[in-house]
């Protein structure tokens, strides 16, 4: 790719600016019931890049040419790369909790696992997908699995088209989502309510906090000892998410994936 | 239609090997400049101020360069979000020398800030082809996303009831 198309001083200003007013427009939260809604700047940003976006409207040719915006797929790859670093800052001083934790906590991980276990194959065998399906279902589709799909795939491919997809529906309506789940779990009374608030630490700020106020709310007694289960699991999941998901999980759903292809009818492969 | 298909994967996945940021160290350490430059401005609004946020950008540069760095020697293949992710958590390791500093400078770098300016690059990097693939499979995503959500939950809680 040429480096004048990567460096373009439009495409970057672009960014700048939308980013800027995304960072100034804020987080907002919309209450919905027992919920909120919480929406975050880099939702608005990717918003706003796709309405700029000249293949959407081509009037957006002006500011950003198309030769530009293809230029833009490969800088994803290393915009990501400094937010891991940032991430990777929040882990290194929490090693003693992490691994106080204990094992219980560490095996509860697993069940991590569990996001493609009825998402692909309802994917596949029911809505008839492709290998979006593989995006969309190897983990919950946070930051650190896209910089993965992204390392894999690309952003581009139809696993990234997957994964792309859950993120938004994750960020629009995860934490609502996340709230209603949990409080509705914990009211049926058949699991734990301690194995519940491990298992709100899902590697997303903003869906282990909406998950672990709503079993706060269903068991106010018991409130400190639930929120130290579900950050201890989240941190956790940050902590360990990123390899469980890379080395576990995505060749895990290759393999199903491949599977349930095999007793599936041939013409699923996505056609445009 | 179907040949054609993977004819564009295969072109995808070539070019995404040529791309790979640990191939081309030169390159990718002026588009990494490039892109720091929008995160800096993007931490502005809820981070901190240019000059405060510099010495913690210009780590987060460094640890970038030196985790492609040790992908690019490494003799196996290592994703380079896993390289990175390691460099930074040992950076940052309590017995790690200068890693309170470390830690000081980073504070002044917003985690959401850093993010937002990505989000932008990917809204204006999808093309037509993702758009019409999007639009064929949009409202599958999001029932998809409501079970991968219910799985993961009930998935972790029946594990921690069991061990409990």
């Amino acid at each position: 790719m040429d480096l004048k198309l990567l460096l373009n001083w439009r495409l970057h200003l672009t960014v700048i600016v939308t980013s800027m007013f995304a960072e100034w427009v804020g987080i907002a939260r919309i209450p919905l019931g027992p919920g909120t809604l919480l929406l975050l700047p880099l939702l608005y940003a990717f918003v706003i890049g796709v309405l700029l976006n000249p293949h959407l409207f081509s009037v957006m040719g002006k500011l950003v040419p198309k030769s530009v915006s293809h230029a833009s797929g490969p800088i994803i790859l290393i915009a990501i790369l400094p937010f891991i670093a940032k991430f990777g800052s929040t882990i290194g001083p929490a090693i003693e909790q992490i691994i106080a934790a204990g094992p219980a906590l560490l095996l509860q991980e697993a069940g991590n696992l569990g996001t493609m276990l009825i998402a692909l194959p309802f994917a596949v065998l029911v809505l008839k997908m492709g290998r979006e399906s593989i995006g969309a279902t190897y983990s919950i589709a946070r930051e650190p699995n896209i910089a993965i799909i992204s390392d894999r795939y690309g952003l581009r491919s139809p696993e990234g088209i997957g994964i792309m997809g859950v993120y938004v529906v994750g960020t629009m309506f995860g934490t609502l989502y996340f709230a209603l789940m949990a409080g509705y779990i914990a009211s049926l009374d058949i699991l734990d309510i301690r194995a519940l608030a491990m298992a709100c630490g899902v590697g997303s700020g903003s869906m282990v906090a909406a998950c672990s106020a709503a079993l706060v709310e269903a068991v106010p007694a018991s409130k400190d000892e639930l929120l130290a289960f579900a950050g201890a699991s989240n941190l956790l999941t940050y902590a360990t998410g990123l390899y469980i998901s890379l080395f576990i999980a995505l060749p895990i759903t290759e393999w199903m994936y491949k599977r349930l292809k095999g007793n599936a009818p041939a013409e699923v492969r996505h056609e445009i | 239609m179907k040949s054609n298909q993977t004819a564009v994967d295969h072109f995808d996945a070539e070019a995404l090997k040529e791309l790979r940021p640990e191939n081309q160290l030169g390159k990718t350490a002026l588009v990494l400049a490039a892109v720091c430059i929008s995160a800096w401005f993007s931490n502005v609004v809820n981070g901190a101020p240019l000059l405060d946020a510099l010495p913690g950008m210009l780590i987060l540069y460094a640890m970038v360069m030196v985790g492609l760095g040790i992908g690019r020697a490494c003799p196996f293949y290592l994703p380079s979000v896993a390289w990175v992710s390691l460099i930074s958590i040992v950076m940052t390791l309590p017995m790690f020398p200068g890693s309170e500093w470390i830690l000081e400078q980073l504070a002044q770098v917003n985690f959401l800030a850093v993010v937002t300016p990505v989000l932008a690059y990917a809204g204006l990097a999808l093309t037509g082809r993702e758009f019409a693939m999007f639009k064929h499979t949009g409202w599958k995503l999001v029932l998809v996303a409501l079970l991968v959500f219910t799985g993961t939950f009930v998935g972790s809680a029946i594990v921690a009831h069991i061990l409990l």
